[in-house]
């Protein structure tokens, strides 16, 4: 994993080629104010219809988080298959409780 | 430049959260952590997704939440999480004076972010007559909403404490890990704001 990255054998010029500049981490910014835009202008123009609304809220959501954690918690470097795991993991158990709350709980 | 020669020059390495096994450890341990919380954070979203409807006769949420009071506090976040980008990215140029300058921006917009929400449960408490016991929506909203509040509070903390230990200390692959997981815990915080303000607020408004 993230020892590969830092063996005697990769010299010089592989991490100076992995200093990577501002410019990604700006346009995932944009793209997230955009779909952050999205959401806010979808609610607060009204009159959308409910079920699309709440699917597209979601969308942007999802949309949102997979490309800060992808790009700026390096999600998408290589050596993260293990905090993908992690990930994932959680976010898996966090889905059953919804999915538990939402038709157990209401079941009838 | 290797780990070795970097510390044989008495300079940083390349990546120095990763130059050390515990720095790799702590990073590992970290993402454990997060996935955790995931859960955590989980199961307080499926109370309120279960209960966000029993109003008691109290607010519901279509009255209660400003739109503009909710983005100007995803704003300040996300811009945070942006200059807490730029922070690492200070760190791995080697530059502590402007890790410092970034850190101190974050932790700024990081105060103005549990100002509004400060504000916000003032005025529902003193104004809208909504507490903690108004009803099952109530309690279910400040106990989610609250928690990712205390989060940031914590936060904010954390990377105080550690631009103290930086000018101190300053940056080594000792103190590198620390700045490193303390930035990776503020993107989780903009993460899980993310889907509050989506399923508290945005759901909230639509009904």
């Amino acid at each position: 994993m993230a020892t590969e990255q830092h063996s005697p054998s990769d010299g010089a010029v592989k991490h100076r080629h992995r200093q990577e500049g501002p410019q990604r981490h700006i346009v995932v910014f944009v793209l997230s104010v955009v779909l952050t835009l999205i959401a806010f202008a979808a609610v607060a123009a009204g009159g959308v219809n409910a079920t699309f609304a709440v699917i597209l809220l979601l969308v942007m959501a999802v949309f949102q988080v997979i490309l800060q954690m992808g790009f700026w918690m390096h999600l998408k470097d290589k050596g993260h298959l293990l905090p993908i795991i992690f990930m994932l993991g959680g976010f898996f158990i966090a889905g059953t409780c919804i999915v538990m709350a939402l038709y157990w709980v209401w079941w009838d | 430049m290797t780990t070795a020669h970097a510390e044989a020059a008495g300079t940083l390495p390349h990546e120095p959260e990763k130059a050390t096994l515990e720095g790799r450890n702590k990073v590992l341990a970290f993402w454990l952590f997060l996935g955790g919380e995931s859960v955590l954070f989980g199961t307080l979203f499926a109370t309120f997704l279960a209960l966000r409807n029993q109003t008691n006769e109290g607010p519901s949420a279509n009255e209660l939440f400003h739109l503009p009071l909710v983005a100007a506090a995803t704003f300040l976040l996300l811009v945070s999480s942006l200059t807490s980008v730029f922070a690492i990215q200070a760190m791995h140029r080697n530059k502590p004076a402007l890790l410092r300058n970034w850190l101190l921006i974050t932790v700024f917009l990081g105060l103005g972010f549990l100002g509004l929400e400060i504000y916000e449960f003032s005025e529902y408490i003193r104004h809208e007559k909504f507490g903690m016991t108004t009803s099952a929506f109530s309690s279910a909203f400040y106990t989610l909403v609250g928690f990712h509040g205390a989060h940031v509070a914590f936060g904010i903390l954390w990377i105080s404490v550690l631009i103290g230990q930086l000018a101190r200390k300053g940056l080594t692959v000792i103190t590198a890990p620390k700045v490193y997981v303390s930035a990776m815990y503020w993107h989780f915080i903009d993460v899980v704001w993310v889907f509050i303000f989506t399923v508290v607020y945005l759901l909230g408004k639509v009904g």
